[in-house]
């Protein structure tokens, strides 16, 4: 039940964000706040709240994105929360940024940092994805500190870790 | 008349001779004795010798029963003293076997209890082991968990922005480069 949920919602959203010419906004906006979905347990239980007025979870939602988010992204994730389905945000996200990338002939590349990328380092990491996978890709990246320094980048099933966790790891399994 | 009246009446003078009587008694005696004698030997004789002969018959028989109870008595008395030959070998050969399995019992025991021993030995032996070989990853797992916690922190306070910026520049040039 919840992959055709999922498969309806990202239908819905990708015609609704086509049709408003929005498409590459929206599904980056989407996967950016279903990663802040996955990573804030406090927002997760706001939203996930059902003791709360379904119009008070999406008064949050338009909180949180208001100003900083397109409206269409804005009344999606409204959608969801309204609906109650809003534990679906992750799934949904990757859905349609995967159904997005697929439409320009792209392949999803999940980068992980410790600290955010700049304009010009998100260009050339790009460029090297898509020579070292040969595949151009559609670059998502996701500040997490839990990488501690360096990068995590995951193209289809390839991953390439460089990062300064996984190197303690190494060395914590060594000792 | 009776009998004192009559010798009171013999006269002693009036005999042929105080000791030898007349002719004619003798013949009579005799013929008398005669007749007897013949009655005797002709009835009594095959009767005694009857008895005789069944006497000899019977003491033969007993003679003869008891050579016959001797020769059983000493043939019992083999018997006997075989059967107690017997007896004793087979109470020797009985202890033997007795002690035999004794021995096995006692033997088989003793390797049993070493065996039992031995591997209760070998328990504690490798319980210590394993306790020392616990303690000892035990150990060595917290000063990794807390080296690896110091390491972590010191890496963390080490990274400053520029070194985090050089990390990911150098990521997209390996990766640029061919991995």
């Amino acid at each position: 039940m919840s992959s055709q949920q999922i498969t309806a919602y990202v239908t819905a959203m990708f015609e609704i964000a086509v049709a408003n010419d929005v498409l590459a906004t929206v599904e980056d906006e989407m996967f950016r706040l279903a990663r802040a979905y996955e990573t804030n347990e406090a927002l997760r239980g706001s939203l996930g709240d059902t003791s709360l007025p379904i119009e008070r979870r999406q008064k949050i939602v338009e909180q949180l994105l208001g100003g900083k988010a397109h409206n269409v992204t804005v009344q999606l994730a409204s959608m969801l929360v309204g609906t109650g389905h809003v534990s679906l945000l992750p799934q949904v996200a990757d859905a349609l940024v995967k159904r997005a990338s697929s439409e320009k002939q792209l392949e999803v590349a999940e980068v992980r940092t410790a600290v955010a990328l700049s304009d010009a380092q998100k260009t050339r990491l790009v460029d090297a994805l898509a020579k070292a996978t040969g595949k151009r890709v559609n670059l998502k990246v996701v500040v997490d500190p839990s990488v501690i320094g360096g990068v995590v980048a995951t193209v289809g099933d390839d991953v390439i870790d460089d990062s300064v966790r996984t190197r303690l790891d190494q060395v914590k399994a060594r000792l | 008349m009776n009998v004192y009246s009559i010798i009171a009446a013999e006269d002693p003078s009036l005999s042929h001779h105080w000791l030898f009587p007349e002719i004619g008694e003798i013949i009579y005696g005799g013929l008398a004795s005669l007749i007897i004698f013949g009655a005797l030997y002709k009835f009594g004789w095959p009767a005694a010798k009857k008895g005789l002969e069944a006497r000899t018959a019977k003491i033969q028989k007993e003679l003869d029963d008891a050579a016959a109870a001797l020769k059983q008595a000493t043939s019992d008395a083999a018997n006997i003293r075989t059967a107690l030959g017997d007896v004793a070998s087979e109470r020797a050969r009985i202890l033997a076997e007795a002690d035999a399995q004794a021995a096995a019992v006692l033997a088989e025991g003793r390797a049993r209890i070493a065996a039992e021993v031995a591997d209760m030995e070998a328990r504690a032996t490798a319980e210590i082991e394993a306790a020392r070989a616990r303690s000892g990853d035990e150990l060595r797992a917290e000063i990794a968990r807390l080296s690896a916690a110091a390491t972590t922190d010191a890496v963390r306070a080490a990274l400053d922005e520029r070194t985090q910026q050089e990390l990911i520049d150098g990521f997209i040039a390996k990766v640029g480069a061919g991995r």
